[in-house]
């Protein structure tokens, strides 16, 4: 056997290591000389980790269509009665298949620059050792993640993935706009969490199937193995049932990959470092939605009717998101939007059938935008602002960093030869071929054709802020400088995959990697005549989206929008998020909290209350048997027994009267 | 065969006695008998046969004891012990609260003797009522460990304690007697041949349906109130703020599991016609008392007072799983009864140890503890997010369960208690964020972190919550090896 394969099986060794590096940064990160020798020892783990991740990869290369599944019992209840006459067993392992080497190979790549890049970004942090201590959990969890070979173990760590994002979001916890942000991303991602567990649910009981070594009869979770999906033939359980177990897991998916409308949390979570933003935010755990999407339309399959609630959900976010992009003062959050919006396309073409194409955009997308949140990181950095309005003239002092984001901007607004083209030029073109079948898509597939604008002008707009013009605008801002080596290899390497990541769809081993399993067509992308000019369309609207942003911001210049202007009602929305976070603000402070104060007092003086009145007869009654209480023993010998004849006489006489009343013995 | 189950007791009681002699060393003494027990359980553990099934339609336990005690006529009763894998489950959480309990109040001046000796003899009560096959043995152990928590309360509590203290008493009290006739009626009216479990439970199914519904409401209020279920639950926030810590934890921790141990061993296994005829009712107390538990709680300012009300909302889960009747939903209320006797006794001790380092357990008054005291705030954290229901944190396996088997049953009805997971994770993410992370406030100069005894044992919870979370199976195992196994399902 291939050495590569023979890595398959020890795919349990990545998430083990990071635990590893969790374990030994998290105990012993403060008590070493420099807080930099913690980060140091992450950064080596996780240099190790890309290497399995990257060879794992490869052996899929090597060998397209090669599934290794490794994977022990967890627990197993014997013949229990009920649903499940031949037992539950529940089994956790590592399937490597094409889907999860191609998730592993984006999650240890930019875990590992995220890592080297951080230890310069954080230098000065005290809060270091916590920092790659909670970073190394997130790696952990994430490849966990990745390499489930069954919903409920994909749930377990879907679960830890997002409590490392709240405490990351959370990192600088004394802001209180940080405490809050983390808070809001917790809730907002568990509403989707506690749907997810519903649609766990409807498959483990509905959709089980038996597993090619027999004996997990109910096992439902276990993804399948082999090339056909398993749809539930001749299980229990009607197409309905299905549709809403799809329904559930979108609901899932749409939380943690902030699609509308659980997108709020996304922006509030840029209050974390910057490199928290660029691998969890943008690369890994919010892709991890997509991921879901993917790995569920593969191994289990969507109702049409799912497919179209995916499609509508992930091509409304795509324009929705894109547009707030447009307003936003702040570099971060620009990016953030984005984020949102990109996620959307994924989406909606693994709902449109095209999960490989999706998953193609996952990669090429993780590592331009890890790209640009790295690159907006340098600026941070070197200014200490976030405010696009207080930069300007960056690409002087910081010829890397201002390349960087260049390179990282071409690729997201679709130019080719860079990565982004590619990919999202392969989903609406695959969406394009469906449209005739499925009229029902056209508006949202027009939708994300005019997010391809929008993406251009603000990825671009920001970009004419920040390193465009003379000189900072903000003349009070320290002199800018680009960051040590450390920060600056990973931009380096970033550009590198930002412009030839998209060719590796011509690669045969990469290819092949996509090639796999359902939704396999628009892979590697066809260019007939009306590709090309679907295409030319597509670049000519990016290229549009420069052109304007060029004209109203190039050469530092500042538009300013007319205050007379009829565009500003559109702009104020824009900017307060279209009032939606303050409407879920008036929900979980006023109006679900509202009803717990009420409740709060029914319970005090209603409940109690009424206990208390109760108390007050009592205590009146008792009043007045006090008499009786003469302090002579045999009196209350004779209370005694009169009670206990009571009791006796109420089982044996009236109870058994009444019960034959009633039709008992 | 040595009598091991009396040799715990018997520990027990003369570890009491000794502790109540002791004087100053009574916490030593106390210390050595919890390590005992922890060993006799752990022997218990090992040498467990597995469940041995039924014979003669009765369902078989191990270590079983039985002695002649009352023999007068028709009064057949008897001393008889014995466990199956439910009971040797809660042993294991009482020998784990017991020592963790006895550590964390290890700096306790006012009068220690008594107090060591009052927490064992709880202990001593709740392991009866665990082991007990008898109907009135179990009764006398049942209403045993009011009277050590009635002065826990009483004396050791907060500025209201003693109106908290007879609330406490009167309520479960109350409850008790309508239990106690339940469980006379149930064996004059099946002609039991003694008051010996088995032949309870053979006699039971001899009961015309109508009667064995009675029955069990009745054996559902004495044991409901103890749970407790809405809306007979208000004895328990105060109790809970009037105790002192170490009662609260044995309150949460133990005594509430009284009840749903009673629920399944005298009610459900043995009247399950009579189960199935007032299902509903408790569907419609279990749905209650979640809703109500978590709601409540959002509301709360006192830290103590929200965990309390999140116990409701938890043990309404549990009730929720014993109420859809099946054997995966048994399985799952035993298990979140450890779960929850784990993770509420951590957030007791973390509410106790807030009190008194910063002088009030007020949420809204005390903010950004984290730097200040690190690991207060770790424990904080464990607590909170294994009690809403972390993966690889005990609670979730359990609460998996529970809400799996009620989907299998009830349907989309389990929306409800998912929807009400939100709210449980809003509470404490809510509180999260106000005590321990924004800036620094309220934090006397003289604030220190825990003192060592604390830590270790609340490091004990949350070792265990962290253990029984990652691999919940050790605990599956042995829960199953008892008559939910097989239990037919209602």
């Amino acid at each position: 056997m291939d050495a590569f394969l023979l890595l398959d099986q020890w795919a349990f060794l990545i998430p083990l290591l990071m635990v590893v590096s969790f374990a030994l940064v998290g105990l012993f990160g403060t008590r070493l000389r420099a807080l930099e020798w913690g980060g140091w020892a992450a950064v080596g783990i996780g240099g190790i980790a890309m290497v399995l991740g990257v060879g794992i990869a490869i052996g899929e290369m090597l060998h397209p269509g090669t599934y290794v599944n490794a994977q022990y019992t967890w627990l197993h209840l014997a013949g229990t009665p009920g649903p499940f006459p031949e037992g539950i067993s529940l089994v956790a392992g590592t399937l490597v298949d094409p889907l999860s080497a191609l998730m592993l190979l984006v999650v240890t790549v930019v875990g590992f620059l995220v890592l080297l890049y951080s230890i310069g970004y954080m230098h000065h942090d005290r809060g270091l050792p916590r920092y790659y201590a909670e970073l190394s959990l997130f790696l952990a969890a994430m490849t966990g993640l990745v390499l489930s070979n069954n919903l409920l173990e994909f749930f377990l760590f879907w679960e830890l993935v997002g409590v490392c994002s709240y405490f990351l979001i959370g990192f600088y916890y004394e802001k209180p706009s940080a405490a809050s942000a983390a808070k809001e991303a917790f809730l907002v991602t568990r509403i989707g969490d506690v749907l997810f567990l519903l649609g766990i649910f409807i498959y483990f009981f509905h959709f089980a199937t038996t597993g090619p070594s027999g004996g997990w009869a109910a096992n439902g979770f276990v993804f399948a193995h082999g090339t056909s999906p398993f749809l539930p033939t001749g299980s229990v359980g009607s197409s309905t049932l299905l549709t809403i177990a799809g329904l559930m897991i979108l609901g899932g998916a749409a939380g943690k990959s902030a699609q509308f409308p659980l997108h709020v949390w996304l922006p509030d979570a840029m209050e974390g470092p910057t490199t928290v933003s660029a691998l969890i935010h943008a690369a890994t755990m919010v892709a991890a939605g997509v991921y879901l999407l993917a790995v569920t339309s593969v191994f289990i399959g969507f109702t049409a009717t799912d497919q179209l609630a995916i499609v509508a959900v992930g091509g409304f976010t795509t324009f929705f998101a894109a547009t707030m992009a447009v307003v936003h003062p702040d570099i971060k959050r620009v990016i953030a939007y984005s984020t949102i919006s990109q996620l959307g396309y994924m989406v909606m073409a693994v709902g449109a059938g095209f999960a490989m194409v999706g998953l193609f955009h996952l990669f090429t997308h993780a590592f331009f935008k890890a790209l640009l949140f790295l690159a907006a990181g340098s600026v941070i950095h070197a200014l200490g602002t976030q405010d696009l309005f207080k930069m300007g003239g960056l690409r002087k002092p910081m010829r890397v960093t201002g390349t960087a984001f260049a390179i990282g901007g071409l690729a997201l607004a679709g130019i080719p030869p860079f990565a982004g083209f590619w990919s999202k030029d392969d989903i609406l073109g695959s969406m394009y071929g469906e449209l005739g079948s499925h009229p029902l898509y056209w508006p949202f597939w027009i939708l994300a054709l005019l997010a391809v604008f929008l993406t251009a002008y603000y990825i671009f707009r920001a970009w004419f802020l920040a390193f465009g013009g003379n000189g900072p605008r903000d003349p009070t801002l320290p002199p800018a400088h680009e960051g040590s080596w450390v920060m600056q290899v990973p931009l380096v390497i970033l550009s590198g995959m930002a412009v030839f990541g998209g060719l590796l769809i011509f690669v045969p081993g990469f290819q092949g990697l996509l090639l796999y399993g359902a939704g396999a067509s628009g892979i590697p992308p066809v260019y007939g005549p009306t590709d090309l000019a679907l295409s030319g369309i597509s670049v000519t609207l990016g290229a549009a989206g420069i052109g304007v942003a060029y004209w109203l911001w190039g050469n530092g210049r500042i538009f300013v929008l007319p205050e007379s202007s009829p565009l500003q009602p559109v702009r104020r929305l824009l900017l307060n998020r279209y009032y939606l976070k303050a409407a879920y603000d008036w929900v979980g402070a006023r109006a679900v909290y509202g009803i717990a104060r009420g409740a709060d007092f029914v319970d005090r003086y209603v409940i109690d209350g009424t206990v208390h009145g109760f108390e007050r007869a009592f205590g009146a009654a008792s009043d007045r048997l006090r008499r009786g209480q003469t302090g002579v023993v045999s009196d209350y010998a004779a209370y005694v027994i009169a009670g206990l004849l009571g009791v006796f006489v109420l089982l044996l006489l009236v109870a058994p009267y009444l019960l034959a009343h009633l039709g008992g013995t | 065969m040595f009598p091991i189950l009396s040799a715990v007791l018997a520990t027990l009681l003369v570890g009491t006695v000794l502790t109540f002699l002791s004087g100053k060393s009574a916490r030593w003494v106390a210390l050595a008998t919890s390590f005992v027990f922890l060993a006799e359980v752990a022997y218990l553990l090992l040498q467990f046969p597995g469940w041995a099934g039924f014979a003669g339609g009765v369902p078989q336990f191990a270590d079983g004891e039985s002695y002649a005690w009352i023999h007068l006529g028709w009064l057949q009763v008897n001393y008889t012990l014995g466990i199956d894998g439910i009971s040797l489950v809660l042993l294991v959480l009482t020998a784990i609260l017991q020592l963790a309990t006895v550590v964390y109040s290890w700096g306790e001046t006012k009068k220690p003797a008594a107090w060591f000796g009052l927490l064992l003899l709880t202990c001593l009560g709740c392991v009866g009522v665990f082991v007990a096959l008898d109907v009135l043995l179990f009764f006398l152990f049942w209403e045993a460990v009011l009277v050590p928590m009635f002065f826990i309360i009483g004396y050791w509590g907060g500025p209201r304690r003693r109106y908290a203290a007879i609330k406490f008493f009167v309520y479960t009290h109350v409850a008790s007697i309508v239990m106690l006739v339940g469980l006379l009626a149930l064996v004059f009216y099946s002609h039991a041949t003694s008051f010996d479990y088995a032949s309870v439970y053979a006699a039971a199914p001899s009961l015309s349906v109508v009667t064995q519904a009675f029955l069990f409401l009745s054996l559902f209020f004495g044991f409901g109130v103890k749970f407790p279920i809405v809306p007979f639950h208000t004895w328990l926030p105060d109790a809970h703020v009037e105790a002192p810590t170490g009662g609260s934890v044995l309150l949460a921790g133990l005594l509430l599991k009284l009840g749903g141990y009673g629920l399944i061993r005298w009610a459900v296994f043995v009247l399950p016609n009579g189960f199935h005829e007032v299902q509903p009712v408790l569907f419609v107390v279990a749905f209650a008392s979640i809703a109500w538990g978590s709601v409540v709680s959002l509301a709360q300012r006192d830290l103590k007072r929200m965990v309390a009300f999140s116990s409701i909302n938890h043990m309404g889960i549990v009730l929720l799983a014993i109420a859809v009747g099946s054997s995966l939903g048994l399985l799952a209320a035993v298990l979140l009864m450890f779960a929850h006797g784990i993770v509420s006794a951590l957030l007791f001790m973390s509410s106790g140890s807030v009190h008194h380092t910063f002088g009030t357990r007020d949420i809204a008054s005390v903010g950004g503890i984290t730097p200040r005291t690190p690991v207060l705030a770790t424990m904080i954290m464990i607590g909170s997010l294994a009690s809403l229901g972390l993966p690889w944190l005990i609670s979730f396996p359990a609460e998996f369960t529970a809400l799996l088997a009620t989907w299998d049953r009830l349907a989309y009805w389990v929306l409800l208690p998912l929807g009400i997971l939100v709210v449980t994770a809003a509470f404490y993410i809510w509180m999260m964020q106000r005590m321990l992370f924004g800036p620094e406030k309220g934090i006397p100069e003289s604030a220190h972190d825990l003192p060592a005894y604390e830590t270790v044992g609340m490091g004990i919870l949350a070792a265990a919550a962290i253990v029984f979370g990652v691999l919940p199976f050790l605990l599956v195992n042995l829960i199953t090896a008892s008559p939910i196994r097989v239990f037919p399902g209602v």
